[in-house]
């Protein structure tokens, strides 16, 4: 590799300055707050979520498939870079990989919360039932994150020849594209091979899961990239900025392609149940802002940014682009969650038991209600507080140890 | 115990020309297993005839109302009829597959049972079961008045607890067929408790039961049977009025 990475001849040594420390305080804040938040609802039960036994999965998961994505981007550019050799990727390579190490475990750590008796998550290594895409997922997920812990290994270490390296790094890659593209299907079936949910139950959900984890990882790449520029001074080329927005741009398309095929195929066919979950998320339905974050603010307009000569050119619109896109693929994952728990298969009177009951109160819902509390806000502001600090101090490891002795 | 006996092959029918939808058999249900309240393991729901037990009209009357004992139609054009919903102990079971520490398994005999010391409560389960019968221990469990009901006591099927009258938080739970019941030769509670003798239990292998026959020759049929469970809980679906004219 002939760019270096991470460190021009200009940088020095130097300490975190007064954005770095404010910024790490406010993460650690948040964290607190997600770590005090979760010791209550240790405490309380899973009560003290909005969830009940109609919509029985909230903000957790859909976190939980956000942040699976956001990893798979990642180290997907990077082994894209490599397998394709797509040069002027290759210089975000270790960013890359150190933001899909991050994502994968807090993914994995979001689970935990969610969870009725985290004490006994043991089970799943004593009593693994193999046909549960959930023990799949646990599985590639340990595989991945220590696949992605040693390709970062590898990118950092010293004292072997350059060649070596680069050789080592591009079996890497290869085995890394695959690794990734399996997460994210595997993470995709838990909901694609229920047959007892609207909206879940299509063979597009694997590739749509693929394509919106490379969408959202490169859009997580692009913003550390840009930061990075801005606050350290990293080298970024207008040609790695065009490669991450042609990469988004049609990443995007492909995405909204594959969720406006799953639509038709829902409407035409006008199979009532299928049908009936549809309508609350398009226009006009109960939970239509999805459909608005989805196909507007984080589809049309970043398509927009990302597409048009003079957007591109502009840092600020870059920016936009990339955290309307990470808006978009979030609102994906709560129409895919909640839009197949609101209305249940058998959606006859008086619902279904909400678990739960307070006087004068029915304790039957007929059709799934979700307001996530201040318990379920605090845990996933504080698991992307920890992501953002991991990825912050992690790229200041990189950078110090380039500056001891450059490793590219 | 079940070792000893030969195993049995448990079926259930619901005849819905017989049910009036009183849910004696889910307030019983309630009582015998010392359900929380907002807990029902059991419901009845209020249909159309045929909704849901037949594919050919599978949601063609919208429900009138989100309230129990309200007819689906337009009037004059009107019908009802109540659909009894608790676990339908499929045998190729959703629930089963998905449960990723086997901490819902299905015994021999076909009943699907949770085991309340190995659950982790990550709810799968209640995302896989297309009949919407688990339900969470949210929180602590709560009942009024604050005593314990019913069976009263824990019960363990090849060492699995199975039932337990004191709710663990953070696990899943759902109608249990009865087991410490028909272990011991008596009727789920729900079949005992019905008044118009709607439930009908059994065993499948026994030719001669009153089970075996209404499910081979009587046209029962099973809920959501597009999906392919194979639930061993069977409807006798409500049939026309006849004779008005």
């Amino acid at each position: 590799m002939e760019t270096p990475a991470i460190a021009p001849p200009s940088w020095r040594p130097q300490r975190l300055g007064r954005v770095g420390q404010a910024w790490l305080a406010a993460l650690g804040l948040l964290v607190a707050l997600g770590v005090g938040a979760w010791i209550y609802e240790l405490t309380q039960g899973l009560i003290s979520t909005g969830m009940r036994d109609v919509v029985s999965w909230g903000l957790y998961i859909f976190t939980f498939a956000f942040f699976v994505g956001l990893s798979a981007g990642g180290l997907i550019v990077a082994s894209a870079a490599e397998v394709f050799g797509i040069d002027s990727l290759k210089p975000l390579a270790r960013i890359g990989v150190l933001s899909a190490a991050a994502c994968v475990a807090i993914a994995a750590m979001t689970i935990i919360p969610d969870l009725g008796r985290p004490q006994r998550v043991y089970n799943l290594f004593l009593h693994p039932r193999w046909s549960s895409p959930l023990i799949w997922d646990v599985l590639i997920i340990l595989v991945y994150f220590i696949f992605a812990v040693v390709d970062l290994g590898v990118m950092t270490s010293r004292g072997r020849s350059t060649a070596g390296r680069a050789r080592t790094l591009r079996l890497l890659a290869y085995v890394g594209l695959p690794t990734a593209v399996l997460l994210h299907s595997i993470t995709a079936w838990i909901f694609g091979l229920q047959i007892s949910r609207p909206l879940w139950n299509t063979a597009l959900m694997a590739p749509l899961f693929v394509t919106s984890a490379v969408l959202s990882g490169t859009a997580l790449v692009t913003l550390v990239v840009l930061a990075a520029n801005r606050f350290d001074r990293f080298e970024l080329t207008r040609a790695t900025r065009n490669s991450l927005c042609t990469l988004m741009a049609v990443t995007l398309a492909i995405d909204l392609f594959l969720v406006g095929s799953d639509y038709l195929t829902i409407i035409w066919g006008n199979v009532p149940r299928d049908r009936a979950a549809l309508n609350l998320i398009l226009p006009g339905g109960s939970w239509q802002w999805l459909f608005w974050l989805e196909w507007v603010v984080g589809g049309a307009i970043p398509f927009v940014l990302l597409v048009a000569r003079r957007a591109r050119g502009s840092i600020g619109a870059v920016t936009l682009a990339s955290v309307l896109v990470l808006i978009g693929v979030y609102a994906f994952r709560i129409e895919l969650v909640v839009g197949g728990m609101l209305k249940p298969l058998l959606h006859l009177p008086p619902g279904i038991a909400l678990g739960t009951y307070h006087a004068t109160q029915t304790s039957f819902q007929y059709e799934g209600i979700y307001h996530p509390t201040w318990v379920e806000y605090s845990i996933v502001a504080g698991l992307m507080a920890l992501l953002a600090a991991i990825i912050t101090l992690g790229y200041r490891w990189l950078r110090n140890r380039d500056q001891e002795a450059p490793a590219i | 115990m079940a070792d000893t006996k030969p195993v049995k092959n448990w079926g259930m029918v619901i005849d819905q020309n017989r049910c009036i939808g009183c849910w004696t058999c889910a307030v019983g249900c309630k009582l015998i297993n010392n359900e929380p309240d907002g807990f029902w393991w059991n419901r009845i729901l209020t249909a159309a005839p045929g909704e849901t037990t037949d594919e050919s009209n599978d949601t063609d009357v919208a429900p009138a109302s989100d309230s129990i004992d309200v007819p689906h139609g337009t009037f004059p054009n009107v019908e009802m009829a109540y659909l009894p919903v608790a676990c339908q102990h499929c045998d190729d079971a959703p629930c089963v597959k998905v449960c990723p520490v086997g901490a819902t398994f299905r015994r021999d005999d076909g009943a699907i049972l949770i085991d309340y010391e190995r659950c982790i409560g990550c709810r799968y389960c209640i995302a896989a079961c297309p009949y919407g019968i688990r339900v969470f221990n949210w929180g602590d469990a709560e009942r009024e008045p604050d005593f314990t009901v019913g069976y009263g006591k824990d019960y363990r099927t090849d060492g699995r607890l199975v039932f337990t009258p004191d709710r663990p938080v953070g696990v899943v739970e759902k109608c249990t067929l009865c087991v410490e019941r028909i272990d011991v030769d008596e009727q789920p509670f729900c079949v005992e408790v019905c008044p118009v003798g709607a439930r009908i239990f059994g065993d499948l292998d026994d030719k001669t039961s009153e089970v075996s026959a209404l499910v081979t020759q009587d046209g029962a049929t099973q809920l959501l049977p597009d999906l392919g469970t194979e639930p061993r809980i069977y409807y006798l679906p409500k049939q026309p009025p006849t004779g008005r004219d």
